[in-house]
């Protein structure tokens, strides 16, 4: 076992974060197939560039190079239903958000722990944007910091900060779209009146 | 409303990433801005949700060694899919303090493995890349009421985790780790610059067995089998070191 031989070490130092690296193309991608496609090919690419590696976070740089996989993996399979990660434009107006998201709802309650059925929790962020989905993954799943985020995304830090609370805000209102579906369900109504920002998102 | 306009400096004070002099502000408008410490409250909420319903995915059975396998030169040794379960660690204590040592208590789970050659080899590799990456832990805190829960939640188990300070051996943290390509927790301990993976998985159906000293690549390691727990503790201070340490969790076991 030398320590020295570069495709022991790539396999000792890549291996251990095949997990981390499979989950975010998985939430990516959607697919289970898709997902092993894109983390296959970025384990390769990580083994061709291994030597460019040297100190610092492994699973920083290895979920940076799955990243790029599947922006190159979307644009050979460009599928309109899939956002498009480095696509995504920084909304800087109000009609920029609006664009992205639709009319903005003023949401009056505030979301309660008793309200929330976890098991919507998956399928809230699998209808976020892939740049939100992306980014509240490496935030709330990875627990990495804006740094490191910024490096995986190529990014600059405020950038992270501002993206990662438009996301929220994302999910926070899908979220309380649910809650008046389940209120107005629990009410005999329906035609629940929350926009579900999910359906506007084609355009980006 | 006023926590849309704070909404990325709410964001960031939930993430810890406000500087000093924005965390003073941000403490300062919450106590007067109900909108915002609601909002804060909210978001909260929301993170604690993600982080712990969100499903986690695992990489496919035979991923890593499909990998492998299109990797240039040798195959990888086929992976033993190992799943967690782990049971809780008998209660481990040291009576004397070694000088220069740091622990590290890594917990296995799944099917027993016998302390043969590929897991010495599985151990050695997994000591040595906490040793090589900068990841000798994933939560660095010296509090065991940190580390115990951060590892239950993440191994749906909850091995024993104690801080030895008075003994020497200050916690330093836990870490996920991966032995033999498969899932491991740690929970690390600091002792000057040593470091000793004291590694475990359970071997339920296994008798006990006295302690086996083993020398390898310039690191000693020692395994032993007590209720129904494989241990091996592995590191590169002197064998004799190793052994008092061992017979301390032994013993406290």
């Amino acid at each position: 076992m030398p320590k020295d031989d570069p495709r022991r070490r790539f396999e000792l130092l890549a291996l251990p974060h095949l997990d981390a690296a499979y989950n975010l193309a998985r939430w990516l991608t959607g697919s289970a197939a898709d997902a092993e496609d894109v983390v296959q090919e970025a384990y390769l690419r990580a083994y061709r560039y291994f030597d460019t590696f040297r100190d610092g976070n492994i699973r920083v740089w290895l979920l940076t190079i799955v990243r790029n996989s599947f922006n190159t993996w979307i644009k050979d399979n460009r599928s309109p239903r899939l956002g498009f990660v480095a696509d995504l434009p920084e909304p800087d107006s109000a009609e920029d958000e609006r664009l992205l998201w639709g009319t903005p709802q003023d949401d009056p309650e505030t979301l309660l722990l008793r309200d929330i059925d976890h098991a919507m929790v998956g399928r809230l962020m699998q209808s976020l944007p892939s740049a939100y989905r992306e980014i509240l993954l490496l935030r709330e799943v990875e627990e990495l910091s804006y740094r490191d985020i910024a490096s995986i995304t190529g990014t600059p830090v405020g950038t992270v900060m501002s993206r990662l609370s438009r996301a929220r805000d994302a999910l926070r209102r899908l979220w309380h779209g649910e809650a008046a579906k389940e209120a107005n369900a629990a009410n005999g109504t329906n035609a629940p009146k929350s926009t579900n920002v999910g359906e506007t998102r084609n355009g980006v | 409303m006023a926590s849309d306009r704070y909404a990325p400096q709410l964001s960031a004070l939930l993430d810890g990433e406000l500087g000093p002099f924005h965390r003073w502000r941000m403490a300062r408008h919450l106590k007067t801005c109900p909108s915002c410490a609601a909002r804060l409250e909210e978001l909260r909420t929301m993170q604690g949700a993600i982080r712990t319903t969100l499903i986690r995915h695992r990489a496919p059975p035979g991923l890593a060694q499909r990998i492998g396998s299109m990797l240039p030169h040798e195959s990888v040794a086929p992976p033993v899919r190992v799943r967690w379960r782990l049971m809780p660690l008998a209660g481990t204590g040291f009576a004397g303090a070694l000088a220069g040592v740091a622990l590290t208590l890594l917990v296995l789970g799944g099917p027993s493995h016998q302390g043969g050659i590929n897991v010495t080899d599985a151990v050695l590799d997994s000591h040595i890349r906490s040793l090589m990456a900068d990841h000798l832990t994933d939560v660095l805190t010296s509090d065991q009421h940190t580390v115990k829960p951060w590892l239950s939640a993440r191994l749906d188990v909850s091995p024993s985790v104690s801080d030895f300070v008075a003994e020497g051996f200050p916690l330093v943290g836990g870490r996920m780790d991966y032995v033999d390509g498969h899932p491991a927790a740690a929970v690390v301990y600091r002792h000057a610059k040593h470091v000793i993976n004291l590694f475990a998985w359970a071997a339920p159906d296994a008798a006990d067995a006295p302690f086996k000293r083993t020398t390898r690549q310039g690191f000693n390691l020692i395994s032993w089998r007590h209720g129904g727990i494989e241990y091996v503790a592995v590191s590169d201070v002197e064998m004799d070191q190793l052994a008092t340490f061992t017979r301390l969790v032994a013993g406290a076991g």
